[in-house]
């Protein structure tokens, strides 16, 4: 008994079954806590999506009938295409992001104010951003008195909200002065680990600012922007605080995402929504799909000595040499 | 043999019940009670069974809850010690007015404690917490909850037989012939304006006829300087306050809203100019004419309260509920006036009469809250000054009506009428599934101005396609069609 006792308690105190024991304790809860919060509530949207069902009341089977009224209804698809003005804000957003840490990693003065100031929109509610904004936009309120200023005339001022050739421009604007803030100070994170000396080898070769950022700064930070740009794109398909505060998604700012919320609380149609946000999923992961594949062929830097180019140019020389010969 | 190794899970077992403990605690204060007070509040003969027992003096211990006819506010339970939640949407007044409520039937019922809980996204909100069950003990009944699903949720008040003849507005919130909810009070449907400004425009007469009304708002435009029509489009629900007319003030035939779930293009056009398409076409009118604000995408609604009161915006298409907050916004209260919607059919007019939302009781509550939330309930509705303060028809229908409604002279006010056994949420359905959205989804109602401003959808191409929603929601629900 004693000898089984010892052993256990051998085995107890064994680096192997104590490394366990602590992954396990410190894993449980958080692990705990994203099953509870993501993957059941995800799965039960799963679930629904095959339901004719309301929030309360009695569920129907109704097999794939809600994802095939999701690909015939033409609001649905014509919302995705709202989208691509905040694609087009994404990349605005990172463009901007990029030259402003840029400027930074060279030493500016009251560098820490001007970080700041950029941070600050991000960290306020979307909600507050809504309100705002609409309040920015709205006819003789902020931006048309700023104009006005400038002395441009009230009657060639368009409203920016109802004019549909802008007012999704309009709406992607806040996500770009949202998000471009936090952007930067990613970027600026990522360029800090460059090596000075790099710069001033540089520097003394002659390149100039702009050779710099294009040799030293972009391949260096190459991911961090990948990464950036998939979450925005993303991001951009489920845009949904702007159109929904500020619009209400009506006059051709519904997004997919307000469309799905309409759909779900105002006309209870809870599967269609379930089956809308799946629809949603697949497409987000074949976009991150794509982008990944795209930046693999771009960014893609051959060997350590070559460069992809590089490699390319060498190649199409040697065919063109081989038929010479 | 292996103790250790057990203990060993069973240490981490104690941790992993810890955290559902800490999950699960919230609960247990209101926890729900056992099947069989389950079983009582939702089954109908019950609730007749505890009414006898309730008007034999004072119900008894096993019978369980009294109906709300069957107590006397102020003597019965003078010694019941309960605790109840009251949840409300009206986040602005929730700690002044409604806390003053509170207080006042507290000092009648000193035992009983009155809480009262602001949600703002009330319907979503609360929608949500409805299938946890211990949300409290007495809510407005969200809209989201179709007549068969009263039950499941909330308690039985009374016989709808016997109660009606005593309260206004239970059909709304009663199913097979059981009452679940009483209105707060109710509202009638019309236009708020500005006399002022109309009288300044040369307005003599009210409009009658949609014609009249909007030629009345041209002469708003072209004798003053104040908007014809504010339609609040950026709040949304301001436009879906629209639909409020399409049924009683429409039509004048309180039979409407159930024969519509039968009818074949209910929102066609009629020679008469009534019906749901005359009160379209008015918006329509309004916004292709130019009668209405200039920016539309960027109305604010608690500014235009002030701009109506100091005449910058003449009319808003409104329930009477608006009126109090109009007065209240400005300077110039005696300025605002109510008037019937204009349309008349066979030279009559109409207005509809609607509840607003309805007290309901939770069903899991224990007997002691349900007690004290009925008698909380019939005294706000009975005793206290609500109805006076928010300007509203009481929901007692001996009640005063408020002194807003003077200019209705003439107008017959109607609500609608229970819809016909085993169709009780037929219209619900119907709407549900068109996605037309009649007072339940605004967004319709904003592609009429839309189309409107951008001119592009006439108005008969909008009501085309509500009749073809409408027409394949009948179909697919197996909908009889028979008008």
């Amino acid at each position: 008994m004693g000898k089984t006792k010892k052993s256990f308690g051998e085995w107890f105190r064994s680096r192997k079954v104590q490394k366990f024991l602590v992954i396990f304790t410190f894993m449980f809860v958080p692990l705990l806590l994203l099953l509870m919060y993501t993957y059941i509530p995800f799965g039960k949207m799963v679930q629904f999506s095959f339901y004719n069902m309301k929030y309360i009341g009695k569920r129907n089977y109704v097999g794939l009938k809600n994802y095939i009224e999701v690909f015939k209804r033409p609001e649905i698809f014509k919302s995705l295409f709202v989208s691509v003005y905040y694609m087009g804000g994404a990349v605005l957003q990172l463009a901007l992001a990029l030259f402003f840490a840029t400027l930074m990693v060279f030493k500016v003065k009251g560098e820490s104010i001007f970080k700041a100031t950029m941070f600050f929109p991000y960290l306020i509610s979307g909600i507050a951003i809504g309100f705002i904004f609409k309040f920015f936009y709205a006819r003789g309120y902020v931006l048309d008195s700023i104009l006005m200023l400038f002395g441009i005339a009230p009657e060639n001022i368009p409203y920016w909200l109802q004019d549909t050739s802008i007012n999704n421009i309009s709406l992607a604007a806040t996500s770009v002065w949202r998000y471009t803030g936090q952007n930067m100070i990613l970027f600026l994170g990522a360029m800090m680990s460059v090596d000075a000396d790099l710069y001033e080898a540089a520097s003394l070769d002659g390149a100039n600012k702009w050779h710099q950022f294009k040799y030293i700064i972009l391949p260096s930070i190459k991911s961090i922007v990948v990464l950036n740009l998939i979450l925005s794109i993303s991001g951009s398909l489920s845009a949904f605080e702007p159109p929904y505060v500020i619009t209400n998604g009506t006059m051709g700012t519904g997004t997919y995402f307000v469309i799905m919320n309409r759909l779900a609380h105002e006309n209870q149609k809870v599967g269609l929504a379930s089956a809308m946000a799946i629809v949603l999923l697949a497409i987000i992961i074949l976009c991150t799909v794509a982008q990944k594949l795209f930046f693999a062929y771009v960014f893609d830097d051959g060997t350590d000595d070559e460069s992809r180019a590089a490699v390319r140019r060498r190649k199409k020389q040697n065919k063109i040499n081989q038929g010479l010969k | 043999m292996k103790c250790k190794k057990l203990m060993a899970l069973g240490l981490t077992a104690v941790l992993a019940m810890s955290m559902v403990a800490c999950g699960g605690s919230g609960n247990a204060e209101t926890s729900a009670p056992d099947a069989a007070d389950h079983e009582a509040g939702a089954a109908a003969p019950d609730a007749a069974g505890a009414q006898e027992a309730g008007e034999t003096g004072g119900a008894s211990e096993a019978s369980g809850v009294p109906t709300i006819d069957a107590i006397t506010v102020g003597e019965d339970y003078k010694d019941l010690q309960a605790s109840i939640k009251v949840l409300t949407n009206r986040t602005d007044i929730v700690d002044t007015v409604y806390k003053g409520y509170a207080e006042q039937f507290m000092a009648l019922y000193p035992n009983i404690k009155v809480e009262y809980e602001g949600i703002t996204d009330y319907e979503e909100s609360v929608t949500l917490r409805l299938t946890a069950g211990d949300w409290g003990d007495i809510m407005f009944i969200p809209t989201s909850v179709a007549k068969n699903e009263l039950s499941t949720y909330f308690m039985p008040l009374g016989d709808f037989a016997a109660m009606d003849g005593t309260y206004n507005f239970l059909e709304e919130k009663s199913f097979e012939n059981v009452v679940y909810g009483i209105a707060n009070g109710g509202t009638a449907s019309g236009i708020a304006y500005n006399k002022k400004v109309w009288a300044d425009a040369g307005i003599t007469t009210m409009p009658k006829t949609p014609e009249e009304f909007l030629a009345d708002l041209q002469l708003i435009k072209d004798n003053t300087n104040a908007v014809p029509l504010y339609t609040n489009f950026a709040a949304g629900w301001t436009m879906g306050a629209w639909d409020a007319y399409t049924d009683c003030a429409a039509t004048g035939d309180p039979d409407f809203k159930n024969n519509m779930v039968h009818m074949s293009n209910p929102f066609s056009k009629r020679d008469d100019m009534t019906g749901p398409y005359a009160v379209y076409y008015i918006l329509y009118e309004a916004v292709a004419r130019g009668l209405v604000e200039e920016d539309p995408a960027s109305t604010d609604w608690e500014s235009s309260k002030g701009a109506i009161n100091r005449g910058e915006i003449a009319t808003m298409v409104l329930g009477s509920w608006c009126v109090e907050q109009f007065k209240e916004a400005g300077d110039n209260p005696d300025d605002i006036g109510y008037m019937p919607f204009p349309i008349s059919v066979n030279g009559k007019q109409y207005a509809g009469s609607g509840g607003n939302y309805s007290f309901g009781i939770n069903v899991q509550a224990s007997d002691e809250n349900k007690i004290a939330s009925l008698l909380y309930m019939k005294w706000l509705i009975e005793e206290s000054s609500i109805y006076l303060d928010e300007g509203s028809i009481p929901a007692r229908k001996d009640g005063e009506y408020p002194s807003v409604l003077e200019a209705f002279d003439g107008v017959e006010l109607l609500s609608n009428s229970p819809a016909p056994e085993g169709e009780e949420d037929l219209f619900d359905n119907v709407n549900n599934e068109s996605e037309v959205g009649i007072n339940n989804n605004d967004y319709p109602d904003c592609e009429i101005l839309e189309a409107a401003l951008y001119g592009t959808r006439t108005l008969d191409d909008i009501m085309d396609e509500w009749n073809q929603k409408w027409t394949s929601a009948q179909e697919s629900l197996g909908v009889e069609v028979n008008q």
